[in-house]
């Protein structure tokens, strides 16, 4: 376990092992990785508090288009700043060990840019623009776009889904399992 | 959200709310809640909707609790299926820590077991770390019976049996084959590609599974077990199978080049290598009774070998087929699947995350424009649908001719090059003493056919894939049509190569002969087809690595330091996953042509796939760059085991014809002696009890066969109504799910008109308060 390195003790790594899908080994592989990303501040304190820009140098995050959505997510704070723990729930939560219902709880909330917990117009919009940059969908391909998606998924015709509507068509989707996740 | 649970709820009653009348509403709201509408309202009473609870996810449920300790998290209950129990008492206040348990539950204690269980499902909360401790810890601290006697022995088995098969996995995973390779992978070209890495991997594990079992039931005894003694060669009758295998064993002379070495033949030639060197004697072990029938366990391990690859294969495509029904039912949600789904969060460089974008952008835009096409396919023309079936009908025929062209090409070639290789091998015999040129140049039209047909299945690809595009098909649908002529073409050339090779072996051969005299069949022509398998598996791989090092790489290369447009244009390759994918079950399916001949060329095949993936690696990161089509994981999977099935298929009827009618030689292999292979099953079965015979003897007749074949038809009905009834089922449900969405739709705006009627009566009354209290 290579104890006299580790800046955990036992307990610790056993509570991080339980409410996390990680072993605890993988535990500490994952503290290397944020160790990484500011070794002189996780140095001193292991639960440091890095700010967003740092989290982003994180290399799956930086060039990830809802990079700072999943920081804002996954933050303790609210504010995009991690901590160790808050890096760890995320990589768990991305982990291939994650069922599917907690993969789409969270990224209901990546892509629910405006917190109103429903993925209305602006944050489908949001959503595919963020996608497609820098090239941007023409304004009729858009509407068109959006209007097939909502034909597809609201079944209530309220314009916009619900976490019951977006779950349903994740649980029909074999491609968002195998592409919401992240090697550690 | 049924509303019935909802009711059941109990929630504090709503102040100013009776007189809005809304029952249903109020009594699922805890006061804190309405606090919380009465605020949407004023902002739009559209809004309300938002907080129904069937429209959020248990995050927003959770951020709610932290206002209000009684809400409970029953929604967990919907969203999982997991126990009643856990969700109730998962349910507790998770922000402050003060309060311990919400007082109904704390009546039923649980025991240790429950709380274990509750503990390990803390992870699928969407809540912070700090907060699944405080849970882990309020649940450990909480009061808990003890389990006794078998079920703490059970519940204790429980945990060991976790915290083992999570150490297993955590080896597993550290030495898991390639698992670095793949995360680079993924990263720069996205999990479509990775899925064929993974691919190759499955081929080579069920390439090792095929060798152990081979190498255990043949080649291993035939190594351990002393060689029974074997006839020796009387002179009565100079064409029994005892001399014409002493006379096989004499004709080859034993020269050990390494041309000789890399063609199969001189000292490989009588190794373990191919089909010539097994015996077809029994091997005693002690005296008579312990015995190791060497000739059975052959045709019984390439039985079961066929089958295992048959059953790996349709149990790999299964998971795929069954995937694809869970999307297909209904329909499929391509534009929900492309934005919610298409971003790979694996991706980490710059320049293909670049690539993704731009790759998704087009994709969409082929989505729209597809929809656009559909529409312009239905009032086209009829000049115009004339002349496009004129077109595709003209290039179809034109890519059968190519076909056909081809097919003959390769049979003139392959019979000119045995021509050459039988006279060479004449007048080789007087001079065999040096290398010379003359041995070169029979080593170039040994592998003349083989480089022949690599050849042609590198060049006509090309032709076909700008033949597709004068089609003017559906991109998707030029993908598939471009594989399957593909396809054609491999499997066109192995079967042209199958021909050849029967038209030499399938001589009669007299009873006072080895072998026939006036054909060219060799003495042991089991071991020839191997050897020419044998070859054919080398060159393939040998021109994959050429053409991967000393071609391609060259021309990326050229891509990445020059400007010049055209140089550029020659050097710049795309990762054309349909072809790659040809290439690796192209090699696999020599392997099972080649497994009945050559036992060992699973081992060929298995250092051929671990190469074929460094090889295949440096092709996808050094040579090329990510193509700009999104190749979906999903649907990839599913399309390489169909490919693979379809060789698989085709694979297997040479090799059964061969076994079933095929006359095997006198003078080598387990079966010397024999009409045709299968005869020795069929000795074997004449030799089981009486009873299992006729047993088996029913099985085969009409008494039984048409009530099973009536009942597996029965069988089959019922299963196809289930699911015809569930498909119906799915489209009532979701016809129901839209009206109950209309209902609630018009509830609401019922009811947002209502308390908007309602404020402004108060407001109302307000004013005229306000008036009257100035007025008096």
């Amino acid at each position: 376990m290579g104890a006299g390195k580790s800046q955990f003790t036992e307990d610790e790594l056993q509570d991080y092992q339980d409410l996390t899908y990680f072993t605890k080994k993988e535990v500490l592989y994952a503290h290397q990785k944020f160790k990484a990303l500011a070794p002189e501040k996780v140095g001193h304190n292991r639960n440091a508090k890095l700010p967003m820009s740092k989290v982003l140098q994180y290399p799956e995050l930086r060039v990830n288009p809802f990079g700072d959505r999943i920081c804002k997510v996954f933050s303790s704070s609210q504010d995009g700043d991690c901590t160790f723990e808050d890096f760890l729930d995320m990589m768990s939560v991305f982990s291939d060990a994650a069922p599917k219902a907690v993969k789409a709880e969270h990224a209901f909330r990546i892509f629910d840019f405006d917190g109103d917990d429903m993925l209305g117009i602006g944050d489908l919009r949001q959503v595919v623009d963020r996608l497609t940059a820098p090239q941007r969908l023409n304004e009729t391909d858009m509407q068109q776009l959006l209007q097939y998606l909502l034909d597809e998924a609201d079944l209530d015709d309220d314009g916009a889904l619900s976490f019951a509507e977006f779950e349903h068509i994740i649980e029909k989707s074999s491609d968002f399992s195998k592409t919401f996740r992240i090697r550690l | 959200m049924s509303g019935g649970e909802k009711k059941k709820r109990s929630g504090g009653r709503g102040q100013g709310w009776e007189e809005a009348g809304a029952e249903f509403y109020q009594e699922s709201y805890p006061a804190a809640i309405e606090a919380d509408l009465q605020q949407a309202l004023q902002r739009d009473p559209a809004h309300i909707a938002t907080l129904l609870p069937s429209k959020k996810s248990r995050v927003a449920t959770t951020k709610r609790v932290r206002n209000e300790p009684r809400t409970t998290l029953r929604r967990r209950t919907s969203t999982r299926s997991r126990g009643a129990s856990t969700a109730r008492r998962m349910s507790m206040n998770v922000h402050d820590a003060a309060v311990s348990m919400l007082p109904d539950l704390s009546e039923n204690l649980s025991n240790e077991e429950r709380t274990w269980e509750e503990i390990m499902q803390i992870k699928a909360m969407p809540v912070c770390m700090a907060q699944k401790m405080q849970l882990k810890n309020q649940l450990q601290s909480a009061t808990k019976l003890r389990l006794q006697g078998f079920d703490q022995l059970k519940w204790q088995r429980r945990k060991a049996w976790q915290e083992f098969s999570s150490r297993i996995k955590e080896t597993y995973s550290k030495i898991e084959l390639w698992n670095h390779s793949l995360k680079k992978i993924g990263g720069n070209f996205g999990t479509g590609i990775v899925a064929y890495f993974l691919f190759i991997k499955w081929l080579m594990f069920l390439n090792i599974t095929v060798f152990a079992v081979i190498f255990f039931f043949i080649v291993l005894p035939v190594i351990v077990l002393e060689p029974p003694e074997s006839e020796s060669c009387g002179t009565s009758d100079n064409y029994s199978i005892a001399c014409c295998s002493e006379a096989y064993l004499n004709s080859t002379n034993v020269s050990n080049s390494v041309i000789e070495l890399v063609q199969g033949g001189g000292l490989l030639e009588y190794t373990l290598l191919f089909y010539g060197v097994y015996t077809s004697q029994i091997y005693g072990l002690i005296g008579e009774n312990v015995y190791y029938n060497l000739p059975l366990a052959y045709i019984c391990v390439v039985t079961a070998v066929f089958l295992m690859s048959l059953i790996a294969i349709v149990r790999a495509a299964a998971k795929g087929f069954k995937e694809r029904v869970v999307e297909g039912e209904g329909q499929f949600y391509q534009y929900c699947n492309i934005i919610f789904g298409g971003w790979d969060y694996c991706i980490q460089n710059e320049k293909s995350a670049n690539i993704k974008h731009k790759a998704l952008y087009n994709e969409i835009k082929a989505f729209l424009e597809a929809e656009k096409m559909e529409e312009e396919r239905q009032n086209r023309t009829r000049e115009e649908k004339i002349k496009l079936f004129l077109i595709r009908l003209f290039i179809n025929l034109l890519v059968i001719s190519i076909l056909g062209c081809a097919g003959i090409f390769l049979f003139y070639v392959i019979e000119f090059s045995f021509g050459q290789v039988n006279l060479q091998t004449i007048t080789r015999s007087q001079d065999l003493s040096y290398i010379s040129l003359n041995n070169i140049i029979q080593m170039v039209y040994e592998f003349l056919p083989y480089i022949c047909i690599v050849g042609l299945n590198m060049v006509l690809p090309f032709i076909f894939y700008y033949l597709v595009a004068l089609e003017n098909y559906s991109p998707l649908f030029v993908v598939r049509v471009t594989l399957i002529r593909t396809v054609f073409l491999r499997l066109a050339s192995l079967a042209v190569l199958l021909t050849s090779f029967y038209t030499i072996v399938t001589v009669k051969v007299e009873e006072d002969e080895c072998t026939s005299s006036s054909g060219r069949r060799p003495m042991c022509w089991e071991t020839f087809v191997g050897q020419q398998f044998f070859k054919l598996y080398l060159t393939d791989f040998f021109i994959q690595f050429f053409v991967t090092f000393f071609i391609n790489f060259p021309r990326s290369l050229l891509a990445h330091h020059t400007e010049h447009k055209i140089l550029r244009f020659v050097g710049e390759q795309e990762f054309n996953l349909p072809k790659h994918v040809l290439d690796v079950v192209y090699s696999q399916t020599i392997c099972w042509l080649g497994l009945f001949f050559t036992p060992l060329l699973p081992l060929m095949a298995i250092i051929g796939t671990f190469l074929m993936f460094y090889i295949k690696k440096f092709a996808c990161l050094v040579n090329c760059t990510p193509a700009s089509q999104v190749y979906r994981a999903s649907r990839s999977n599913s399309l390489f085991m169909f490919i693979l099935l379809l060789s698989y298929v085709l694979a297997i009827i040479p090799v059964s014809y061969i076994i079933a009618e095929l006359q095997p030689s006198k003078s080598c292999g387990p079966f010397r002696g024999y009409d045709t292979v299968w005869s020795l099953m069929i000795e074997t079965f004449m030799q089981f009890p009486n009873w299992l015979q006729s047993t088996l003897f029913f099985l085969g007749t009409a008494g039984f066969g048409i009530p099973a074949f009536v009942v597996l038809s029965l069988l089959l009905y019922y299963y196809y109504a289930v699911t015809v009834a569930n498909k119906h089922m799915v489209t009532v449900l979701k016809n129901q799910l839209i009206l109950e969405g209309h209902d609630k739709q018009f509830l609401l705006n019922r009811l947002s008109a209502f308390i908007k009627q309602q404020q402004d009566q108060a407001k109302y009354r307000q004013d005229q308060a306000n008036e009257l209290a100035t007025f008096t």
